[in-house]
C-alpha cells in the first residue's frame, strides 16, 4: 500500500520531515514577500515548500510551493523523494489504470472542512491572507483552487461533476472573477447555464490533499470524475469527500482547509487581469465571469495554500507536467498501441514529445494528428516532436539526437495553419488561434523510402558491468 | 483618490486589515484594479486602461445566445 495523505496538513508534516518545507516564523509583508519567496523557492535546488506563520494584518498562515519540485512531487505520490521523473511517470501510469475508484462520501460531522462556517457578511480577507503574486497583476489572485461545478443539464451526475483549477481574482470582499475558457470543462457548463440565464453553482476548495489539487490540474475527459482518479492515484484508497452546504449536489474534498460556496452570475463579464501566467508572461486584461460567494466553511486555523507562477519552471509547471503527459499518453495509446511514452511537460503540453513504433510510412505524423484531436492537445499542443520508440522522450539529449539525425526538413516538418490555440500563449494571434508544427523524427518505414538505412551503434554486453564499476567509484567519493 | 490604472475617481476602500489597523485594500469600481496601502504601485503603460480599451476587450468566454 502506498503512502497517502488525508489532507494538506498530513502532507506538510511529511515535507517537513523530509527537509522539503521551510517554516518562516517571523512576520512577513503580504507584498512583496509572499510572491518573492515563491519565486525564490522555484530558483532553489530541490525547491522546498515555504510556510509563513505570520503575515502582517492577517489572522492565518500561508503555504506556497507545496508541489514545486520533483522531490515534493515524488513525496506526493508516496515515493522516495529522489525518485527519477521517468519512474514517477511509469508509476502514475500504473495507478492511472485503477480508475475509477469510487470516493468515500463522509457525513458533514466527519468532514473537517466544516469545523467553522460563515453565513453572512462574507469577507474573504478574514479567512485568506490574500496577496499580489506578481508586481503587475491586476489584484490579488487565488492561483491554486480546486473549483467544483456540475453539468446544468444533469447536476446529479458525478461523472461530469468537474474539479478544475482556474485562476481567480478577488474583486471584492465576497466577489471573485474566474477564467473559464470555452474549451475547459467549466466553460462547457457555464455555457449551458448562460443559455438559459441561470446561475451556475460553484464550490471552491482551497488547501487540499495534494493529489486532489494534482487531479484538479489534470486534463481528463469531460465525463471522467477527478475524485475517482484521486482514488486511483492513491493506489485504490478512496478520496474522502462531502456535500457542499448550499448546493448539496456538489461534493468537496472533506478535509479542505477552506471551502467557498456561491454561484457564477449568468451573462455577466467584468474586467479581469492582467495576471502573470504559466507561459511566463502577463496575460492582458479580459472581460471574464464573476462569482458571488454566499458561504464559507473552514478548518480551525486554516492554512491558505497558493502558488507562485512565473518564467518556467515554477510550482505551476509541476502541476501540469506528468499529469498532462499521462492522460495524453493514455488517450493516444488507446488509438495506437505502438505509442511508447508521451512527454507533455513543456508549458502544459504546448511542447510535446511522443515516442512510438512506426506501423507504416507517415505514422509519426498520424500520431501527431491524433494528439491534436484530443481535447487538451487541440488547443494547447503547438510544437509536436515524434521520435522512435527507443528514444526516451524525457531525455532531451536523445530527442535532440533524433532531430539532428532523423529529420529531412523538406519532408518531415509540417506546419498546419488556422488551428485552435491556447489564448494565454502570447504567440497565439488572435488569442485562441494558432498554427501547429509537427516534426516527425522517426526513422522512415515502408512505403516511405529510406534509401540510406543505417545500423545503429549498440553498447557492448560488458557495458553494464562498467556502469556498475563507475557507480561504485562515485559512491565511494561521497 | 484616483485609480492608478484607469485614472477614474471611482475608488473605494474594499477592506481593512483583519488584524490591527495596519493596511487597507482599495478597489476601482470601474476597472477592478485593487491594491494595498502598503504597496508602491507602478502600473506599466501597456497595462493602463481607458473606456475605449475596456469597451473593446476580448470576452472570455463569449456570452452565448439565449435558448428558448
Amino acid at each position: 500500500m502506498v503512502k497517502t495523505y488525508k489532507d494538506l496538513r498530513e502532507f506538510l508534516v511529511t515535507l517537513e520531515e523530509e527537509g522539503q518545507l521551510v517554516r518562516v516564523k517571523d512576520e512577513v509583508m503580504p507584498e512583496p514577500d509572499l510572491g518573492a519567496a515563491g519565486r525564490a523557492a522555484a530558483n532553489s535546488k530541490s525547491a522546498p515548500a515555504i510556510l509563513f506563520e505570520k503575515v502582517k494584518g492577517y489572522k492565518y498562515s500561508v503555504v506556497t510551493n507545496v508541489h514545486g519540485s520533483w522531490e515534493n512531487h515524488a513525496l506526493m505520490m508516496g515515493m522516495p523523494k529522489n525518485t527519477p521523473v521517468k519512474d514517477q511517470f511509469y508509476e502514475l501510469n500504473r495507478r492511472w489504470d485503477k480508475f475509477p475508484v469510487a470516493p468515500k462520501k463522509l457525513p458533514r460531522e466527519e468532514a473537517l472542512c466544516k469545523e467553522n462556517e460563515i453565513n453572512e457578511n462574507i469577507n474573504l480577507f478574514e479567512v485568506l491572507p490574500l496577496y499580489r503574486i506578481n508586481e503587475q497583476d491586476g489584484g490579488f489572485f487565488i492561483s491554486k483552487a480546486s473549483v467544483i461545478t456540475a453539468d446544468p443539464a444533469d447536476p446529479e451526475d458525478m461523472n461530469s461533476q468537474n474539479v478544475g483549477t482556474y485562476r481567480i481574482q478577488v474583486k471584492d470582499k465576497n466577489v471573485i472573477g474566474i477564467q473559464a475558457l470555452p474549451f475547459h470543462d467549466i466553460g462547457i457548463q457555464l455555457r449551458k447555464a448562460e443559455e438559459t440565464n441561470t446561475p451556475l453553482p460553484v464550490a471552491i476548495a482551497l488547501g487540499n490533499n495534494p493529489l486532489v489539487t494534482f487531479m484538479a490540474s489534470t486534463p481528463v475527459m469531460y465525463n471522467q470524475n477527478e475524485y475517482e482518479f484521486v482514488g486511483a492515484l492513491q493506489d485504490g484508497v478512496p478520496c474522502e469527500i462531502t456535500k457542499a452546504d448550499l448546493y448539496p449536489h456538489l461534493y468537496v474534498p472533506a478535509h479542505a482547509e477552506v471551502v467557498l460556496e456561491g454561484y457564477i452570475k449568468p451573462r455577466v463579464r467584468t474586467v479581469e487581469g492582467p495576471f502573470g501566467e504559466f507561459p511566463g508572461s502577463y496575460s492582458g486584461c479580459r472581460l471574464q465571469g464573476e462569482i458571488v460567494i454566499e458561504k464559507v466553511t473552514h478548518r480551525t486555523n486554516p492554512i491558505f495554500e497558493n502558488l507562485y507562477l512565473g518564467l518556467p519552471w515554477t510550482e505551476i509547471d509541476y502541476l501540469m507536467a506528468l499529469n498532462t503527459s499521462v492522460p495524453l499518453y493514455k488517450q493516444l495509446k488507446a488509438s495506437f498501441p505502438e505509442i511508447e511514452a508521451v512527454n507533455a511537460m513543456y508549458t502544459h503540453g504546448m511542447g510535446t514529445i511522443i515516442s512510438t513504433k512506426s506501423r507504416l510510412g507517415g505514422f509519426g505524423k498520424a500520431v501527431a494528428f491524433r494528439l491534436l484531436s484530443t481535447p487538451h492537445g487541440m488547443p494547447y499542443s503547438k510544437i509536436i516532436i515524434v521520435v522512435d520508440e527507443f528514444v526516451d522522450p524525457f531525455n532531451l539529449e536523445q530527442v535532440m539526437w533524433a532531430l539532428t539525425t532523423r529529420v529531412r526538413p523538406a519532408d518531415h516538418v509540417s506546419v498546419i495553419e488556422n488551428c485552435p490555440g491556447m489564448p494565454l500563449d502570447p504567440s497565439s494571434v488572435p488569442a485562441g488561434m494558432h498554427s501547429k508544427l509537427i516534426i516527425d523524427a522517426t526513422t522512415p518505414v515502408p512505403p516511405e523510402p529510406n534509401p540510406r538505412d543505417v545500423e545503429l551503434l549498440k553498447p557492448s554486453a560488458a557495458t553494464p558491468k562498467w556502469e556498475e564499476f563507475i557507480k561504485k567509484f562515485q559512491a565511494g567519493l561521497k | 483618490m484616483k485609480c492608478p490604472r484607469c485614472d477614474k475617481e471611482e475608488v473605494r476602500v474594499m477592506v481593512k486589515s483583519p488584524v490591527g489597523d495596519v493596511w487597507e485594500v482599495y478597489v476601482c469600481d470601474n476597472c477592478f484594479f485593487s491594491w494595498r496601502s502598503t504597496e508602491t504601485i507602478n502600473v506599466l503603460p501597456q497595462f493602463k486602461l481607458n473606456d475605449q480599451k475596456i469597451a473593446t476587450m476580448q470576452m472570455i468566454p463569449p456570452i452565448p445566445p439565449l435558448k428558448g
